[in-house]
């Protein structure tokens, strides 16, 4: 924390108090103008100086807050105890931070999050109840629109010259994806300057900027088309045409039209997300309480031990002709369900916290390389597991540093391609069934098979004849020890990254995938389970014990005999499986070896911090959703085992954990 | 010689943000904590080469300090530009009606910054 955010921090730990000293007047008094004058100032104040300083997740709470205040002085809401308390209870939280003192706690605190979503909760309910047509403080997806603007200066003015209108104009492009031409007549003075802007801002906000040089300057905006424009060639094509000469204004609207028709039926094409149906369920009128984690986590605890109960119970009547019997199983196990998804959806948060935090991230990054870059979130309502958040943040940032550095182009690069000079960053948040996806792409330069593939043969990790597929080549990203940056940077390292996150996805259970156009970009698809305690997995067995092996790691699987796995006598521990030497750990050889082997055995392929390794199991019994219950105390030596569940007989299955396994058969 | 600016912001970590700023740029700074202060600075100084101010303030607010300044015939030329996190365009609007030079949106970019106020010197 450098000084003067410390001053800050002072200061607006002083401002907290007047906050509450006002807030507290104002319920008594809800009539009353002073004291509500006095909160709306003070939070306009914290507002501006979080905002100043680098906090801006205190800087949104506070302008969300603000807005509802906003309201009230308008006359169009009133102060209200609900209003008094979700504010109070907000700048609590706001003051725990500060005093900590600790500028990245208070940049990454997720629980600002849960204020801020009560109060947009509020607003918008606010909003529906009495108030039509107020300004809509709008979440989750930015709305982007192309604007063309021709400022035609009244006053003699060159194009380096230090007149604000020079700056303004730079400050504009700073909104978004800009394209700016100036012309000049005879006297090398500007004649006029033609911007092309693609932005999230409204078109009274864009206006606004020439209000105090409505003198020296003329301005014509036209609304082009919602969306980006800039990602339509034919659009920049026109546009780059008319370096020298000015466009038609209405031959440049006409075209914008048709191009933004293009653009939309393009991203037809995109994965349809089911964010905006989940959405509309939401219930405008809820009301939110706010609840200890701990019990939430009993709770969750107690369903999961109802759910291995009613799978007990759907067997044990399977066993008993009782039409009533069948009918009450099939009732309960129908409710069973409806609980697990309503528990299970009880400990999300929305994900609006991260997109903060990448904002910034991408904003200081692009400055710092000298690159432009705008960054477009799509889904921030999107829930998920508020430890999940907190655990996926750092691979998330790792991987939107990896867009900027290695993928987005230089301003020249990208000009030179004939791509708008502003690279773009998405995130792109959806649920599907139990899981969250994220997707973070760019329109960077894409991934160099080639040179991945290179460098992989060059360090032993693939040899020179085998043959990849494209996605596979794209995979060994995530091999430790590869990067084709052929300039390190301070920003992203030398490729030690890539392999971290994909582990980390992988101890959550998620699955990571790239896909990458050279020229075009590349995005990575990170798929996670909703919840951490509900396994997929593979259920398999060992003798009379069943074992359940994480999906999510599985590559394939095998049938050969068993004597192949018999190596005690060889050297190479190595097991021809589909053509391919594997090194494979047999669960039979190593914990239940007194017992006679079956004939064949199974041998699951799978990859490992980016190894591949064979488990060989005697049968594979199949497929299957369950809750993961931790071992008690005794076995915590045993950590090859994450855990365990019980099955519909009421027998035990040991969940595995394949890379401590691996660790352990090592040693 | 020396400009001098006076800053006007009831949160004083700002107010002596702008300050350092600006003392960095070889201006030398005044400061007042509302718009009541610093209209009774500006009479004792009618000097000051231009006000810097928020627009939000207890008391006496930047808009209301700006219409003081510009009804006072002794003070009036002095120029006069917002630094505010407020972007509502009415406001920006009835503002400039009533003499506002310009309008920096908090938070600025150091060079637009420097623009304004340099701008604001040399003009206004």
């Amino acid at each position: 924390m450098d000084s003067n955010q410390k001053r800050f921090v002072e200061d607006a730990l002083d401002l907290l108090n007047e906050l509450d000293e006002g807030l507290l007047q104002l319920e008594a008094n809800p009539q009353a103008t002073a004291p509500l004058e006095q909160v709306f100032r003070t939070m306009h104040t914290i507002k501006g100086g979080a905002n100043m300083f680098g906090f801006e997740n205190i800087g949104n709470l506070a302008h969300h807050l603000e807005t509802l205040y906003d309201f009230v002085r308008q006359g169009k809401m009133q102060v209200t105890d609900g209003l008094i308390s979700i504010t109070l209870h907000a700048f609590d939280k706001v003051r725990d931070l500060l005093q900590e003192k600790d500028a990245t706690k208070i940049a990454n605190a997720a629980e600002l999050n849960d204020h801020l979503k009560i109060a947009i909760e509020f607003l918008k309910n606010a909003e529906s109840t009495n108030i039509a047509g107020a300004n809509q403080t709008k979440i989750g997806k930015d709305e982007l629109a192309t604007f063309f603007l021709r400022i035609t200066p009244t006053i003699n003015i060159t194009q380096d010259g230090n007149h604000p209108l020079v700056f303004i104009l730079k400050d504009l492009e700073a909104l978004g994806t800009a394209q700016t031409f100036c012309y000049s007549n005879a006297g090398n003075e500007v004649a006029n300057w033609d911007m092309f802007l693609s932005t999230t801002f409204p078109q009274t906000e864009v206006e606004s900027y020439f209000i105090f040089v409505d003198k020296e300057c003329r301005l014509e905006i036209t609304h082009l088309a919602s969306g980006d424009l800039f990602g339509c060639k034919e659009f920049v094509k026109y546009i780059d045409n008319h370096r020298s000469t000015p466009v038609d204004p209405t031959a440049l609207f006409e075209l914008a039209q048709k191009s933004a028709a293009k653009v939309k039926t393009d991203s037809v094409q995109e994965p349809d997300d089911e964010t905006s149906s989940k959405n509309k369920k939401k219930n405008h009128n809820d009301t939110y309480i706010k609840v200890s984690k701990r019990k939430i986590d009993d709770l969750l605890n107690w369903i999961s031990e109802l759910i291995i109960l009613q799978a007990q119970l759907v067997n044990t009547s399977s066993g008993v002709n009782s039409q009533e019997l069948t009918e009450v199983t099939e009732h309960l196990e129908m409710i069973t369900n409806h609980l697990r998804d309503t528990s299970l959806e009880i400990g999300l948060v929305p994900m609006e916290t991260l997109v903060t935090k990448f904002k910034r991230l991408v904003r200081d990054l692009s400055k710092s390389l000298n690159k432009k870059v705008n960054f477009l979130s799509e889904g921030a309502d999107t829930e998920m597991d508020k430890d999940l958040i907190e655990l996926m943040t750092e691979p998330m940032i790792h991987i939107i540093r990896n867009c900027i550095d290695h993928g987005i182009e230089t301003p020249d690069e990208r000009k030179a391609k004939g791509k708008a000079e502003h690279g773009t960053v998405k995130l792109k948040a959806f649920n599907t069934n139990s899981y969250v996806n994220i997707v973070i792409s760019d329109d960077g330069k894409g991934i160099d098979k080639e040179k991945v593939l290179a460098k992989a043969i060059e360090k032993g990790i693939v040899s020179a004849t085998d043959s990849l597929t494209t996605d596979e080549i794209l995979n060994l990203i995530f091999h430790a020890g590869l990067s084709t940056a052929s300039k390190i940077s301070d920003v992203s390292g030398r490729g030690v990254g890539m392999d971290v996150v994909k582990q980390k996805i992988n101890d959550l259970r998620g699955y990571v995938t790239v896909k990458s156009e050279m020229g075009k970009g590349t995005s990575v698809h990170i798929k996670l389970p909703l919840s951490r305690s509900i396994i997929e997995g593979l259920l398999v067995k060992v003798d009379e014990t069943r074992y359940i092996v994480p999906l999510n790691v599985v590559d394939r699987i095998d049938r050969i005999n068993y004597e192949n796995l018999c190596l005690d006598n060889l050297v190479n521990k190595s097991v021809l499986v589909n053509e391919e030497l594997l090194s494979v750990f047999s669960l039979r050889h190593r914990f239940h070896a007194k017992t006679n082997a079956p004939k064949t055995t199974d041998v699951i392929s799978v990859t490992v911090n980016g190894v591949r390794k064979g488990i060989s199991v005697d049968r594979i019994e199949g497929k299957m959703q369950t809750v993961m219950k931790p071992l008690g105390d005794v076995y915590q030596q045993q950590d090859f085992i994450a855990g365990s569940t019980i099955l519909g007989d009421g027998s035990l299955a040991l969940v595995l954990d394949p890379s401590r396994l691996f660790q352990m058969s090592n040693n | 010689m020396k400009k001098t600016i006076l800053v006007v912001d009831d949160f004083a970590s700002i107010r002596d943000f702008v300050c350092e700023t600006l003392q960095r740029k070889g201006y030398d700074t005044l400061g007042a904590a509302n718009g009541t202060d610093a209209y009774q600075l500006l009479a004792q100084q009618p000097s000051v080469d231009l006000v810097l101010t928020d627009y939000n303030m207890p008391d006496c607010t930047g808009f209301e300090l700006l219409k003081k300044i510009k009804s006072n015939p002794t003070v009036a030329k002095v120029p006069v530009i917002f630094l505010t996190t407020e972007s509502n365009p009415e406001k920006m609007r009835s503002a400039k009606d009533a003499g506002l030079l310009a309008w920096i949106k908090k938070p600025y970019r150091s060079e637009t910054f420097f623009a304004q106020i340099e701008n604001a010197l040399v003009n206004g």
